[in-house]
């Protein structure tokens, strides 16, 4: 008993810190967030309140909506892609290359994600232009006739958004894979399974918890970013942290952008809650 | 566990006392064109000061920053023109003393003593002005259309044209297009801006930041940039000589930045030595042809600071006449600002 | 099978490496413009980057947020992992959960809680409160990373160091963090990645001194130029510099 009490005093001295410096910098943060999303603009001052005036407006004006949606679409859909790319190549990373080059490969695999995030969505933008080495290289196969208008649309940022989370989520995936006792699968080949039931039933259900956690941090990077889409996306439509920052950096209107703010963390909370029940994530 | 546990308040306590102001620092908050290193280190050498430089976009977003600031946390302010009045009512400006400002040698129409003063004090001085028009590649478009705003929603140039993705110039020029003065644009006006704006962006490529439209337009992606200028294409003269940009006969837009004291600075000698170094043609010379874009310098006495070259590029000769028909950009109160913002998001959005 | 296993392989290290390759070649452009058509080959833009004051300060910006945020983040996240893989706290899930918390929410509303917190308690914006804004990001990562990799092969190795009379600072630093070494160096690298890369938070909350990918931002906003391609070169030779480094001296090492 008296083991068991020392223990919990033990374990609680553990995690204090990291507890501490989450609820001083990232809880109270968020309520003070929270509270400024219910004031209201008058002219240039601040006012204090309860005033849900931010709120219906987000839900009410189209523009606001729209650029909602479109986040949640293109981080969808960059979230799929992403996980369909990065699985193979995390696999033929673990499987097929011979175990002293992994990690080798492996770092040639990720290395692009230590240059400048920001630099990295502009090279793309020259890659995808009209006169961007993809187009000029299309034009000379005689693929196309016509350059490829791929820059400044929405295509650009789910490119240069999927090019990233590649990255990532190859890294996640191939630490899950390695972790793997290659005993399951043989004994499950040894059972009479082939390939692809060993890879359905044995080795897809291992590795979905890392699956899911890489996932799920490319949606709540992807849904956040601001870089990609105001580089990438020639502002032909806006995301919600484009909106933001508009907010912030056009209007000043912190009320405002904070409500926003609210909502999009209310978003990335739901699809939480909704991935974890589904795919038990609060166990990985 | 007790070191563990003061961690965040050692972090907190860190905070609180770092990067106190030293009297030998100079805290500027500016526009882009002033943090190229030949411009302020001059002054720097000069003074043996530092000049700690922050950036901004937008007045709205300028002054939401001094809001949040402690006195004497800025010295300098640099400033639409337009906008200064806004800033003096907020209090953030200081009086100037207007007898050490070479006014007498400027542009006469740069010296705006209505938006750089208010009850007969100057708080501000105009430092830099140029163009919202229209820029584009000569060899892709045929340029008698660009003198006529309407070639561009005619059809002939859609899918061409990239927009500047700020509101108050090309909201400025749309009215133009429509016959309304800026000066005209209320409440009331602003609804009939809306159609052709959208018809404008139905009829163009992209929205887009300064580099984003200067990539669109040197790689060809849009041969047209409305809301462009002399400070759009300057910087890509010496490669791409096809870029000019005109005045179409509807008019354009005159743009204008000014400088200024922050009210509360706690050197304000030093602060205004600047200001008297960036209004003298030797800065007046450094910051028309700034890395981060060029524009005319207020002071007319620069041009023999400048190069021929430099000149041109600038069209030196050419501004009595452009000067004459350029308008200055509309000065919306703050509920106009916001209707004008709300306008243009849901353009960009649309 | 296996050959589409390597022509998937260098399909992909195609795509990873395009930008890259991109915008290597045009940093090396003789003319004002990285765009194509190549007009030769010049070494002025390296010039001119390695002479920039402000550009070299905040490499060295960069460099000490990351380290130092994400050692805190990992010190922080390993002694909580420890604690709730070993202990039974009451709440423990939700303990984790607020933990994690960070994970799930946007770099830009932590960046945009942190300001508002800042400027209603009147702390001064500084590289120390975007270095504040990094922990609070990478400390789940560390945190997520260590907890994951805790098995019972470990559980089973601390508690036989336990049965043997270490006492607890003992157990961890000589049982599990040694065990963990591969998992507790991905959580630091993977935390100096994010923090060495991370824009949004050093843009809203640094003032004067600002990180990296800042100064590059308003490079990049105030005009089009191969010196932007030559910053994002240099700063891609010195991170592969320093993998390899590292994959040389510190993890064969480990190993």
């Amino acid at each position: 008993m008296t083991l068991a009490r020392s223990e919990k005093r033990l374990g609680w001295g553990l995690v204090a810190p990291a507890l501490l410096w989450t609820g001083a910098f990232f809880v109270l943060p968020f309520l003070a967030m929270l509270a400024l999303s219910f004031a209201r603009m008058e002219g240039r001052e601040v006012v204090q309140g309860f005033d849900p005036g931010n709120y219906i407006r987000i839900f009410t004006d189209w523009t606001m909506l729209k650029a909602l949606i479109n986040s949640l679409e293109i981080t969808l859909v960059v979230t799929v892609v992403s996980v369909v790319l990065a699985y193979p190549l995390a696999a033929i990373i673990a499987f097929r290359v011979p175990a002293r080059w992994q990690r080798l490969a492996l770092l040639l695999a990720v290395l692009p994600f230590w240059t400048s995030y920001v630099v990295r969505s502009y090279a793309w933008l020259l890659v995808l232009g009209q006169n961007g080495v993809v187009n000029k290289a299309l034009l000379g196969l005689g693929v196309i006739a016509e350059p490829l208008e791929i820059a400044a649309t929405r295509t650009a940022t789910v490119i240069g958004f999927v090019h990233f989370f590649v990255m990532l989520l190859t890294l996640t995936i191939y630490a899950n894979l390695i972790q793997l006792s290659p005993n399951y699968a043989r004994a499950a080949a040894d059972l009479g399974a082939g390939r692809w039931a060993v890879f359905r039933h044995v080795i897809l259900p291992l590795t979905l918890p890392g699956v899911v956690t890489g996932a799920f941090l490319t949606f709540v990077l992807c849904i956040g970013d601001y870089i990609t889409p105001q580089i990438l996306g020639g502002n032909a439509e806006l995301t919600l942290p484009q909106l933001i920052m508009l907010q912030l950096g056009r209007s000043g209107n912190f009320p405002l952008a904070s409500a926003l703010s609210v909502v999009l963390m209310a978003v990335v909370t739901l699809a939480y809650f909704a991935s974890s029940r589904w795919l038990r994530l609060d166990r990985v | 566990m007790a070191q563990f546990s003061t961690l965040p308040l050692t972090a907190l306590a860190l905070l609180a006392v770092t990067s106190p102001s030293f009297a030998q620092e100079l805290n500027a908050l500016v526009w882009c064109d002033h943090t190229d290193p030949a411009l302020i280190e001059p002054f720097e050498e000069k003074f043996g000061v530092t000049v700690n430089l922050k950036e901004y976009e937008g007045t709205a977003a300028g002054l939401a920053i001094l809001d949040q600031s402690q006195p004497g946390d800025w010295d300098v302010l640099v400033i639409d023109s337009v906008d200064v009045g806004r800033a003096v009512e907020a209090g953030y400006l200081a009086e100037l003393p207007a007898d050490q400002l070479p006014t007498a040698n400027f542009f006469p129409e740069l010296v705006m003593a209505e938006n750089n003063t208010v009850d007969g004090k100057t708080y501000a001085v105009t430092e830099k002005f140029g163009y919202n028009t229209i820029s584009y590649d000569k060899t892709k478009v045929d340029p008698a259309d660009m003198e006529d705003m309407a070639a561009l929603t005619s059809g002939k140039y859609d899918g061409r044209i990239g927009i500047y993705d700020y509101y108050l110039p090309v909201l400025g020029l749309v009215a133009l297009g429509q016959g309304v003065n800026t000066a005209d644009i209320t409440a009331e006006t602003l609804p009939s801006l809306k159609d052709p704006l959208m018809k404008l962006r139905a009829a163009s490529k992209q929205v887009s930041d300064v580099v984003s439209a200067q990539t669109a337009l040197a790689t060809g992606e849009v041969d047209i940039v409305v809301g462009g200028g002399e400070w759009l294409t300057a910087v890509l003269a010496a490669d791409n000589p096809n870029l000019d940009w005109t005045i179409p006969k509807q008019g354009g837009l005159r743009w204008a930045q000014s400088i200024g004291v922050v009210a509360g600075s706690t050197q304000p000698d030093l602060a205004l030595e600047f200001v008297k170094y960036i209004v003298s043609p030797e800065g007046q010379a450094k910051l028309a042809t700034s890395s981060c874009y060029w524009g005319m310098p207020a002071n007319a006495k620069t041009g023999d600071a400048l190069s021929m070259e430099q000149r041109a590029v600038l069209r030196w000769n050419e501004q009595p006449e452009f000067l004459k028909r350029a308008q200055l950009y509309p000065i919306p109160d703050a509920e106009l600002d916001t209707a004008m913002q709300d306008m243009w998001t849901e353009m960009l959005n649309q | 099978m296996r050959v589409l296993s390597w022509v998937y392989l260098a399909l992909a290290y195609a795509f990873v490496f395009l930008p890259v390759a991109v915008l290597v070649a045009f940093s090396f452009q003789d003319g004002r413009l990285p765009v194509p058509p190549f007009q030769g080959v010049t070494l002025d833009w390296y010039a001119k980057v390695l002479g920039d004051r402000d550009l070299m300060a905040a490499l060295a910006n960069s460099a000490l947020v990351a380290v130092v945020s994400s050692l805190i983040a990992l010190v922080l996240g390993f002694l909580a992992a420890h604690a709730l893989a070993r202990v039974r706290l009451p709440g423990s899930v939700l303990l984790r959960g607020v933990l994690i918390a960070p994970m799930t929410v946007s770099y830009l509303i932590i960046a945009l809680g942190l300001l508002t917190l800042f400027n209603q308690t009147g702390v001064r914006l500084s590289l120390w409160t975007a270095a504040v804004g990094h922990v609070v990001i990478n400390l789940p990562l560390c945190f997520a990373i260590t907890y994951a990799a805790m098995g019972d092969h470990q559980k089973n190795a601390e508690r036989a160091a336990r049965d043997l009379g270490a006492p607890e600072w003992k157990v961890l630093v000589l049982v599990s963090a040694p065990m963990l070494a591969a998992p507790l160096a991905a959580a630091f690298f993977l935390s100096v990645t994010f923090s060495w890369d991370e824009f949004i938070i050093a843009f809203l909350l640094t003032r004067f001194d600002v990180t990296l990918p800042v100064e590059i931002w308003s490079m990049l906003r105030s005009g089009l130029s191969p010196a932007t391609n030559a910053v994002g070169s240099l700063v891609f030779l010195v991170s592969v510099t320093l993998v390899v480094v590292l994959e040389v001296f510190v993890f064969r090492r480990v190993k």
